[in-house]
């Protein structure tokens, strides 16, 4: 339970004579729910790219479930990679997407099957199970663009969990979403820890998307580590304003967290 | 005026014909399918950057004396050495979009191609021949053509079928399908390889200029119709199919150029989906009002 899931040593990400990317020492332990805080351009989507291997590190090593990441082969770093469930940050959804919402959330089931195998019918009953679990059975023959934002994240997350994976990588997966559908994936993520154990990394710059379950909170800014520890200790007033460069208050509301502007006439 | 199949039934005449109608039907089966991944990857340059890689292979080819079938190889090695190119090219690593990219190589592979044409009048060589490739000249297939029109076709359907769950992801997103880790490369590279080589086998039929028509509006009218991989993958070869056969009809009976009828024909079939999809959806609305 406690063995390391993922091992960052000495990382350092160089693009056009700049680093944009320093950790020292990372360790993130199986079943752990990370949040990785930052304002936009502080390195978090890059240090999930390191991770899962689609950006090469400078200098540097990242293992990941006992893995070293950066040098492995195409097939290895596949392998690999079916062990980690990950939602990225841009959705693939354009007009001319003609896959339903089942199919696409197949996807997650296609590299654990193998080149030359069908799915079969297990495989689609653990698809079908997904599309149930995350509320989503009604729009699985629908096209996968016509779907809300709110509902194409969690189809998103229904992909990456039909690979029964190790660790979920999230990628800011309430950005653009309203406050029902945010409340929504914090909860999929509260759920989805409590009942399977599972190692969850989310990368998020709002501090409304820590779900209570989040042990640790890395902060980054400018490429480094500016805070990691326990959310209740590493959020402060002082941390938000030198985090987002304005007066903001920090709102704890037992163990989730929100940051309101100060001044300005307030009501009840 | 040329000889209309129908008009005299003639069973002669069908018989000279049987081979165009065969192979218009299957180079627009063919190049519909594959549509569905260019147009879905969202890469439609992809199609007018190979054909014009074949294009210029077929020049240079032509300038340096092969004639006839023989052509189909450089323009094979155009089409291909493009395909593996754009298939090595890390675009992450370059940081650059798949369709600048393929704009560039589009750019580089026409004036390599109008260079060619360019140097037959220098060289006081006919380019007679090269010509009929950019404007197509499906009336002269024979069932030899046919035979290398249905090996292709051949090549594909079982390439479809051999990679059908990793296309279906790679069709939705590269970046989703590697991080679920399918192996992305060795599969798109495939496709790029398959696209160059039924690009180029169906040149003949509706000319370089004009295969991107045939190659984009079935998988358009398809997406416009059905939803699901399957569905859109049978619907736009459909298509492609209808627009390779009807457009030659029209342009037997009416006397008119047969790629040309065939593009305008893939073209209104894009019409004709987009309609029917805005009555489904008035009819969806109609029967969710009621209820």
């Amino acid at each position: 339970m406690n063995d390391p899931a993922i091992e960052v040593r000495s990382l350092v990400v160089r693009r056009a004579g700049r680093d944009i990317l320093q950790v020292e020492d990372l360790m993130v332990r199986s079943g752990q729910v990370v949040v990785i805080l930052g304002p936009n351009g502080a390195g978090k989507s890059t240090l999930l790219k390191c991770i899962l291997g689609f950006v090469k590190p400078t200098v540097g090593e990242v293992r990941v479930l006992g893995n070293r990441v950066s040098p492995r082969s195409g097939i290895s770093l596949s392998q690999l990679r079916r062990r980690i469930g990950y939602v990225p940050q841009v959705l693939a959804a354009h007009s001319e997407t003609p896959l339903t919402v089942r199919e696409v959330v197949a996807i997650g089931r296609t590299g654990i099957v193998g080149l030359f195998h069908r799915l079969t019918r297990s495989d689609w009953k653990i698809v079908d199970s997904w599309l149930r679990t995350l509320g989503l059975p009604d729009l699985s023959q629908r096209a996968y663009s016509s779907l809300s934002g709110g509902e194409q994240r969690k189809t998103l997350i229904a992909k990456a969990m039909v690979q029964q994976p190790e660790i979920l990588i999230l990628d800011e997966p309430t950005a653009n979403l309203d406050l029902f559908w945010r409340e929504q994936i914090v909860a999929i993520l509260q759920g989805l820890h409590e009942d399977l154990g599972l190692t969850i990394i989310l990368v998020c710059h709002e501090l409304e998307v820590i779900p209570t379950c989040s042990g640790r909170l890395l902060v980054l800014r400018d490429g480094s580590v500016m805070a990691d520890g326990r959310p209740e200790d590493v959020l402060t007033c002082q941390l938000v304003e030198a985090l987002y460069g304005s007066r903001l208050r920090l709102v704890d509301a037992g163990g989730r967290y929100a940051a309101v502007p100060v001044g300005g006439p307030q009501r009840d | 005026m040329r000889q209309c199949p129908w008009e005299d039934h003639n069973v002669i005449d069908l018989v000279f014909w049987a081979p165009v109608i065969c192979s218009g039907a299957l180079a627009g089966a063919s190049t519909g399918m594959l549509g569905t991944f260019v147009v879905g990857m969202r890469v439609p340059f992809l199609g007018v950057c190979i054909s014009h890689a074949a294009l210029a292979g077929a020049v240079f080819g032509s300038l340096c004396g092969l004639t006839g079938p023989m052509l189909m190889l450089p323009a094979l090695a155009g089409a291909v050495t493009t395909a593996l190119l754009l298939g090595m090219f890390d675009l992450q690593s370059a940081r650059i979009d798949s369709n600048v990219l393929l704009g560039i190589l589009f750019s580089l592979t026409m004036g390599l191609s109008f260079l060619g044409l360019g140097l037959f009048s220098v060289y006081g060589i006919s380019d007679n021949e090269v010509r009929s490739l950019l404007w197509g000249s499906l009336n002269f297939c024979r069932w030899s053509d046919f035979a290398i029109i249905a090996t292709a076709a051949g090549v594909e359907l079982i390439v479809v079928l051999l990679f059908y769950k990793e296309l279906r992801a790679i069709l939705f997103s590269r970046e989703h399908a590697s991080a679920a880790g399918i192996r992305t490369t060795p599969v798109w590279t495939i496709l790029l390889i398959l696209t160059s080589v039924v690009l180029t086998v169906n040149f003949q039929t509706v000319g370089g200029l004009m295969i991107y028509g045939l190659l984009t509006n079935p998988a358009v009218a398809a997406f416009r119709l059905v939803r699901g991989y399957g569905k859109s993958l049978v619907c736009s070869t459909l298509f492609g199919a209808i627009s390779g056969l009807g457009g030659f009809l029209i342009a037997a009976t009416f006397d008119l150029p047969t790629g040309a009828m065939i593009v305008i024909l893939s073209s209104l079939l894009i019409a004709l989906a987009s309609a029917l999809s805005q009555l489904q959806a008035w009819n969806a609305n109609r029967r969710m009002r009621r209820d």
